[in-house]
């Protein structure tokens, strides 16, 4: 028999009996459908998470912390502990939030010898007050800082990449100008509180808006030399300066050699991670979370691939005299087997296909809905995202499922003796 | 010899009785020969057909068509004799209700995998033949038992074979049509020279054949051989 003839009589005897048939697409349909929702929800939380990651980018720099041995250790770390009275000798053994701290020298000492370090750049943590356009209306001033080899990707403008500039986020800029693209290249004025609690400030150059970014929502970034300056005027005078963590400029993007370097870093007593190790941890969680999501869409399949078994079973049974006559007319194993999977991957595929259609449908119909309610909070958020090859792959692993369901009954079709079945009542 | 059989025994094994349908038989079926293969039921006739038509393998002995030893057939070998020698028309039709007569009648051309032309072109002669051409494109299940047969007799001879078995062929049907299914049959027999093989306990059915083969308790007690062929 012929491929195509087998195809035809597989799809001709699953029309003989519609009502059955339909039922058990039906079954696959709803897996189908759940399959393709979670998969597109799974996509749209990965596509919007990515978005917001990858408004900070730099393939050249290492963030690194100290690594700090956790007071308590051994396998009753963090279980209750009844309270004492303590000694001095016992506040040894204390958690010092102090001993995060890195000075620059110590800075200096953990790169020294590591191939490719261009330098290091302490991490500044400057508060800010207000910012100002006009020097009436003022708004709160949330600060953050740009090291060296960190870009951020801007809606107008660009990245910072001198002194004395700032990137201001899309929200505020648009209380500033309707039309953000005429805030680039103006001068804004932000002010800070110095040690002594007087409020000075510094102009800048506006030389970009950020694009939205679970870090650019609302920091307003500088460059590192306005950090130091606010920095150092907000220090109080009590020793050498001390920081929660710096980073680390590479001469290279190439991740051999920044592995290495964080490997050496490790080995020294520091944490180092790139910004793709930051992205990576968040994509992962993404994953994971997808996966879980996929897992119940997965369990209807399995549920529907139960109603293949059953159908393609009792099809075995109707069709014993027909399946005798076959074989007696001379149709192998092989083509008995064929027509019988072939059967059971048009029910998993016609029940993918609309699965997928009415999946794709009903998110795309979401998607609208959403965006009406929730535009202002989410930008950019769009919640089902339907890919080709995530589709593609849906309906390959529904035609796959059924294939398997078809297995057993296929082979008890094809293992019937002709005689016995031609006999059969 | 187009059909030759020695010393053939089958035996059932089933609930850890055994069974013996066939002892010790030995038969030889020459070209364009029509032969009865008579007896009451249990007698042994259905088996005998089965292992001569490869659709089942003996406990002991051999069948050999045209001089070739089948029992060293693989059972693909058997597939594609079974669908290209012989055609077979059995007492309950085994028609699928549902499909066109065509459908039905084409089936062994299409598990042969004939091209579409030739299967198109056969499946109109093989119609032709049985007088059922105009009925081409009906429903099986809308057909006369008579009418039925001769489908069956039309998927039996479209694909050309050699011999043809018929399993109690006008068993199902009534005298009058009964005796045209006959006719056809041992017109094609003598026409087109193909070698028939009559599973019946209809005694008149088995008197118009070349042959008679009286079986019983599964094994020949008679062999008639009749001087000319009734019709």
């Amino acid at each position: 028999m012929k491929t195509w003839d087998l195809i035809r009589t597989a799809n001709r005897n699953l029309f003989r009996n519609k009502l059955r048939t339909f039922l058990t697409v039906m079954a696959i349909f709803v897996g189908s459908f759940t399959l393709t929702m979670t998969n597109g929800l799974g996509d749209g939380m990965r596509n919007y998470v990515e978005s917001q990651v990858k408004s900070i980018e730099g393939d050249r720099v290492i963030l690194v912390h100290k690594k700090i041995d956790k007071p308590v250790g051994g396998p009753n770390a963090g279980a209750p502990e009844e309270y004492k009275e303590s000694s001095d000798e016992d506040k040894k053994n204390d958690f010092d939030p102090n001993s995060f701290l890195v000075t620059v020298p110590q800075m200096e000492e953990a790169v020294r010898g590591i191939d490719g370090v261009k330098g290091v750049t302490p991490r500044y943590s400057p508060v800010g007050e207000y910012i100002t356009l006009d020097g009436a209306k003022k708004y709160k001033l949330e600060l953050g800082v740009l090291s060296e080899g960190i870009t951020q990707k801007t809606e107008v403008g660009k990245t910072i990449n001198g002194a004395d500039q700032i990137v201001i986020p899309l929200g505020l800029a648009r209380e500033f100008d309707a039309n953000i693209a005429n805030l680039v290249g103006k001068t804004a004025t932000i002010a800070f509180k110095s040690a002594d609690g007087s409020i000075k400030t510094i102009p800048l150059e506006i030389v970009g808006v950020a694009t939205k970014g679970f870090q650019t929502n609302y920091n307003s970034f500088v460059d590192v030399m306005t950090a130091r300056r606010i920095y150092a005027s907000q220090r109080h005078d009590d020793g050498a300066d001390k920081f929660l963590g710096f980073t680390v400029q590479m001469e290279t993007s190439d991740e051999a050699k920044v592995a290495a370097a964080k490997k050496q870093l490790s080995e020294r007593g520091f944490e180092g991670d790139t910004i793709a190790d930051v992205q990576k941890r968040t994509y992962d969680a993404i994953g994971i979370f997808k996966t879980g999501m996929n897992l119940f869409a997965m369990v209807a399949l399995l549920a529907a691939s139960f109603g293949i078994i059953n159908t393609l079973v009792i099809a075995v049974l109707e069709r014993t005299k027909e399946i005798g006559l076959q074989k007696a007319l001379g149709m192998g194993r092989g083509r008995i087997f064929a027509i019988f999977s072939l059967e059971s991957v048009l029910i998993g595929f016609w029940g993918a296909l609309l699965g997928t259609v009415a999946g794709i449908l009903v998110g795309l119909a979401a998607n609208k809905v959403l965006i009406t309610a929730y535009a202002k909070s989410f930008e950019g958020f769009t919640l089902f995202v339907f890919t080709l090859p995530s589709i593609a792959i849906v309906m390959a692993l529904v035609c796959g499922i059924a294939f398997v369901a078809g297995v057993m009954p296929a082979i008890r079709a094809s293992r019937l003796n002709p005689i016995e079945s031609l006999r059969y009542e | 010899m187009m059909l030759e059989a020695k010393d053939l025994s089958k035996t059932y094994f089933s609930d850890g009785v055994d069974y013996q349908a066939l002892r010790n038989v030995d038969v030889t079926i020459a070209k364009g020969e029509c032969i009865a293969i008579v007896g009451k039921s249990g007698s042994g006739k259905s088996t005998l057909m089965h292992l001569l038509a490869c659709l089942d393998a003996p406990t002991d002995g051999t069948v050999y068509f045209d001089g070739g030893d089948t029992s060293s057939l693989t059972e693909k070998q058997k597939n594609k004799l079974r669908n290209e020698k012989f055609g077979f028309v059995f007492q309950q039709f085994f028609l699928n209700g549902r499909d066109t007569v065509l459908e039905n009648v084409v089936l062994p051309m299409r598990i042969r995998g004939s091209s579409n032309s030739r299967i198109a072109a056969d499946a109109a002669d093989a119609l032709d033949s049985v007088g059922l051409a105009d009925k081409t494109h009906k429903k099986a299940k809308d057909l006369s038992g008579g009418e039925k047969q001769r489908v069956c007799i039309a998927r039996a001879i479209v694909g050309r074979p050699q011999v043809i078995f018929a399993d109690e062929p006008t068993g199902n049907l009534d005298s009058h049509t009964g005796a045209a299914v006959e006719e056809m049959l041992f017109g094609l027999n003598r026409n087109n020279g193909i070698t028939l093989v009559i599973v019946t306990h209809d005694d008149e059915l088995a008197q118009k054949c070349d042959r008679i083969i009286e079986m019983k308790d599964g094994r020949i007690v008679a062999e008639h051989k009749q001087e000319s062929a009734a019709l």
